[in-house]
């Protein structure tokens, strides 16, 4: 058998994919062959490198902690699920404000907001539900929403978070996330929704007004 | 937290908990960095959790997650941007695994190992992403071709034919580099 012809079946022989007779025939020319035993070593060396090429891994907190964190955001996305129903379904649900914020990226391929009420104005310490409206041009899987709240704003459920993020999937169409929110101060502020999916992102601002 | 989120986070952790180890591994070879690779974990880790009644129903969770952390790789390949791998000195190889590898029992013996693992991470370095991967999952993370075929979706043809070539590269660098 020719050299290039076993130097074809080396990666088999080492991956032990040959028949017995292939074996044979490969082991008896490395044994005459002083160029394919060199090529042999040489390849059963690489093997034995690749084998021991490190990965550095964390300690096992670092496993722990990513799965908290993991649940943790997850959990959060579970309380606040995005309510996939469109405008009607919404009205008939009572809610008080369409939200909604100005569209401040113009990043192609993520939902335009729906309208234009950037102003809410809501009274201390009173719970307000306001919605924001998505809608997206098609379905995104996996797409993070963050709210981050001037202070003094919070979000019904979670005192005290200034930010707070959700995992979640949007369907073609309208989606509309409900958030109840109670002004624990006077000052107001505004509240950015920035919605990120693969490396795209947009923001979505709101000016909230308290008496 | 109520009785629902508990038992979905115990779930989530049961099912995951024995993956961790091989979806880590596959994030570093995936992205060939620490910080890289922690990000990819954990973007993954976070998705899995919405995924959570899907994995729950999935006969062989290895390879599904895998998956799913491959998928998420090559949608955001810009975001994990590859740090060139020169990567045993960038990653800050620890001297144990030097010391923990099979074979070495003299000082002598370990420096010359760890020469030839830098040299071999230069030479990887100089492979394509495609050719790399195949070959660190085959040959160092221990996949079979028809596991790598279920993660990344090539044609099994293809992958032989990726990892021949990724072989006889990394063989030739080497021996240019007078390591063999």
């Amino acid at each position: 058998m020719p050299c290039e012809h076993i130097n074809e079946k080396l990666d088999d022989y080492m991956d032990g994919t040959l028949d017995d007779t292939e074996v044979a025939v490969l082991r008896s020319h490395t044994e005459s062959c002083e160029i394919c035993q060199q090529t042999l070593r040489s390849a059963q060396r690489l093997r034995g490198l690749l084998e021991d090429y490190p990965v550095p891994m964390p300690d096992a907190a670092y496993f722990d902690q990513a799965l908290t964190k993991a649940t943790r955001v997850g959990t959060g996305h579970q309380r606040n699920r995005w309510i996939m129903t469109g405008f009607g379904g919404a009205i008939a649900a009572g809610l008080i404000a369409w939200i909604i914020g100005g569209m401040l990226l113009k990043t192609p391929g993520l939902p335009d907001s729906d309208a234009s009420i950037p102003d809410v104005a809501m009274t201390l310490e009173v719970p307000h539900t306001v919605n924001l409206v998505f809608s997206s041009a098609t379905e995104l899987d996996g797409a993070v929403l963050t709210v981050s709240l001037p202070q003094g704003i919070e979000i019904e459920g979670f005192a005290g978070q200034r930010e707070i993020t959700w995992v979640t999937s949007l369907k073609a169409g309208k989606n509309i996330l409900p958030l109840t929110l109670i002004a624990t101060t006077p000052h107001g502020g505004e509240l950015l929704a920035k919605l990120e999916h693969d490396d795209r992102d947009r923001t979505f601002r709101i000016r909230v007004t308290v008496t | 937290m109520d009785i629902s989120d508990h038992n979905r986070n115990a779930t989530f952790e049961r099912l995951l908990r024995p993956q961790l180890d091989r979806l880590y591994r596959l994030a570093y070879r995936l992205t060939g960095s620490k910080a890289e690779a922690e990000d990819l974990f954990q973007d993954v880790l976070v998705k899995l959790f919405g995924k959570l009644d899907d994995l729950a129903g999935i006969e062989k969770p290895g390879s599904w997650t895998s998956r799913v952390m491959f998928n998420h790789f090559v949608d955001n390949r810009r975001r994990f941007a590859r740090r060139r791998l020169v990567s045993v000195e960038e990653s800050q190889l620890p001297q144990k695994s030097v010391e923990s590898l099979p074979g070495v029992d003299n000082p002598e013996q370990d420096a010359e190992r760890l020469d030839d693992i830098i040299r071999l991470g230069k030479a990887l370095a100089e492979l394509s992403d495609k050719h790399r991967l195949v070959v660190l999952l085959h040959d160092t993370e221990g996949y079979k071709l028809t596991e790598i075929q279920d993660i990344t979706g090539d044609p099994l043809g293809t992958l032989k034919s990726r990892l021949h070539r990724a072989r006889a590269r990394l063989r030739e660098l080497l021996s240019a580099d007078a390591t063999f």
